[in-house]
């Protein structure tokens, strides 16, 4: 390879499989390497894995098989502190799961105050920085109850924020988003993109592939099948992958 | 809310039946000629009787000074006791006293021995209260956990516990625990209780926690939070609120519960009454006031975890 940052791997996955107890196999020998910095957006039809794949990388989801590097600590080794790693790799997800009985900005605070150890006060004003970052100056004290969906997504994107991650995982981040509030969590995800931050993506928004993405991977039935920079993954012939796009598009 | 149409009319009839049922106690207790004596009860909660002072032991007055308020008492062997503070005197100076005899005595009011009652009802429970809370959050948790050995013993805990009725652990508490660990009777009261209600509310924590989206626990764990901690900030707090109003069922139970402490000797309300019934003869009066200060002790607990509710319900 040629490519110089391809020795900045900050997530590799190599073999990954996964069969859940039922004997489902979800992931069939899943290997992706990532780089600092780049975006990398996985599209395929749902059951495909994606999702799946996304949680194996903060070990939401266990994995059978194969190993898993986040920024060289290997996430199935023994010894491995994964609450430590998950300090690094921020989610989000497609139900927002914002803390109900927090604010705004208390869900921010949160983890910065528990986990770091951040006093109130840093943590507060860390927590505006963000929320006004994402657009939400004016909503801070609000219950999530009482914001609208975009809103809630932006906070729970500044609450993955706050513990300042190298890496961000969305899982399906516009999927439970009314149409018109699609386009304010994807500028944000667009900014961040745009501030260097290492992202995989779960999406069906072919548009944030095709734009933000430095890498389009498109998995089916567990399997990573094809992967690509954006151009060239839209224009590809590979049989599976058209008719999905065929579908969706 | 919609209005209801004819509010007033069905509050009077409200009213009209409670006054029903009112005349309905009274003419029963009319035919069986009961005698109504409620001026033998307000002494049973509060009284004003002059309170004794006794002589520690055998002697003389050597001098009542009424001016300074002041007995001095000398024993045989040469002791002196000075009583400082008094309102009658009884013993003179010269007289001779023996131990456990009154000199003087001081006004004031003391609580009766159904005040009594109710307090050591208010401590049991309250006692009972929190030790039920720290083994209900426990066994929940335990009642829940991957562990095969805590849940196995969560679920015999609360199947034994909830299988067999209160009053026949209390008598295990005392007579067998209780005699092998040495327990006082309060100790094995509240302890009894405590474990009853644990076994209770562990089964409504358990619900509760069960009741919180997977996702919030996913939430909490991806910021780097331990299980414990995620616990701690996120699920419990949810699952406490949520759970509130069966607590508060439950909490009401167990203050109810309390009287069975009763039959192993601890003077609580319900023994207290029943002394004062023997001594007073008049069993309507004292168990209708005994009945009035558990529901007075059960209905505050409701206000305040009703004000709880509403506080909690900010983020709704």
């Amino acid at each position: 390879m040629t490519n110089p940052i391809l020795k900045d791997s900050i997530i590799v996955a190599d073999s990954v499989e996964k069969i859940y107890p039922n004997g489902c196999h979800a992931l069939k020998k899943v290997s992706l390497n990532i780089q600092k910095g780049e975006v990398v957006v996985i599209i395929g039809p749902s059951g495909s894995g994606k999702s799946t794949f996304l949680r194996t990388l903060n070990q939401l989801e266990t994995i059978s098989d194969g190993t898993i590097h986040i920024d060289d600590i290997n996430l199935t080794h023994k010894e491995t502190n994964i609450n430590k790693v998950r300090e690094e790799v921020g989610m989000v997800f497609q139900s927002f799961n914002l803390f109900p009985h927090k604010t705004a900005l208390g869900n921010v605070m949160l983890s910065p105050m528990k986990v770091l150890k951040k006093s109130a006060k840093e943590a507060e004003a860390e927590a505006k920085d963000l929320l006004a970052k994402v657009g939400l100056a004016d909503r801070m004290n609000n219950y999530p109850s009482h914001l609208s969906g975009g809103q809630q997504q932006r906070v729970a994107i500044a609450r993955a924020l706050a513990m300042s991650p190298k890496i961000m995982l969305f899982d399906e981040p516009t999927s439970a988003l009314d149409p018109e509030m699609v386009g304010e969590v994807l500028d944000v995800m667009k900014s961040l993109a745009g501030g260097g931050m290492t992202m995989v993506v779960v999406t069906h928004e072919m548009g944030f592939a095709r734009e933000v993405a430095d890498r389009v991977v498109f998995m089916e039935n567990g399997e990573l099948v094809f992967e690509e920079t954006p151009d060239r993954f839209f224009e590809s012939d590979n049989q599976r992958l058209q008719r999905f796009l065929g579908q969706v598009l | 809310m919609k209005k209801q149409k004819n509010l007033l009319l069905w509050k009077m009839l409200y009213v009209l039946i409670m006054i029903g049922i009112g005349y309905g106690v009274y003419a029963s207790s009319k035919s069986l000629s009961y005698n109504w004596r409620w001026e033998r009860i307000p002494q049973y909660l509060i009284s004003f009787q002059p309170t004794d002072i006794n002589a520690p032991f055998d002697g003389s007055v050597e001098s009542v000074n009424p001016k300074e308020h002041k007995i001095v008492l000398k024993s045989d062997s040469g002791q002196t006791f000075v009583v400082t503070k008094y309102d009658k005197a009884i013993a003179h100076t010269g007289d001779l006293v023996f131990e456990g005899d009154t000199v003087a005595t001081i006004k004031g009011w003391h609580l009766g021995s159904i005040s009594w009652g109710l307090v050591m009802t208010l401590k049991i429970s309250a006692v009972a209260l929190v030790f039920a809370m720290i083994i209900g959050l426990f066994t929940g948790l335990a009642r829940i956990s991957h562990n095969p050995v805590l849940r196995y013993l969560s679920v015999t805990y609360i199947e034994v516990v909830r299988g067999t009725p209160l009053l026949v652990q209390i008598f295990i508490f005392y007579f067998f625990i209780g005699t092998v660990l040495n327990l006082d009777r309060f100790t094995a009261g509240v302890a009894a209780l405590a474990v009853f209600t644990g076994a209770y509310i562990a089964e409504i924590i358990r619900a509760g926690i069960q009741s919180i989206h997977p996702g919030q626990m996913e939430a909490a764990r991806s910021l780097g939070m331990n299980y414990i901690k995620a616990m701690v900030y996120v699920i419990l707090p949810q699952a406490f609120k949520r759970t509130l109003p069966p607590l508060a069922g439950q909490f009401i139970n167990l203050i109810k519960d309390s009287s069975l402490v009763s039959v192993i000797s601890i003077t609580d309300l319900t023994k207290a009454g029943r002394e004062v019934v023997s001594s007073t003869f008049a069993p309507f009066e004292v168990w209708f006031t005994v009945a009035l200060l558990y529901l007075v002790l059960t209905g505050s607990l409701s206000w305040v975890i009703q004000k709880l509710e509403k506080r909690l319900s900010a983020s709704d």
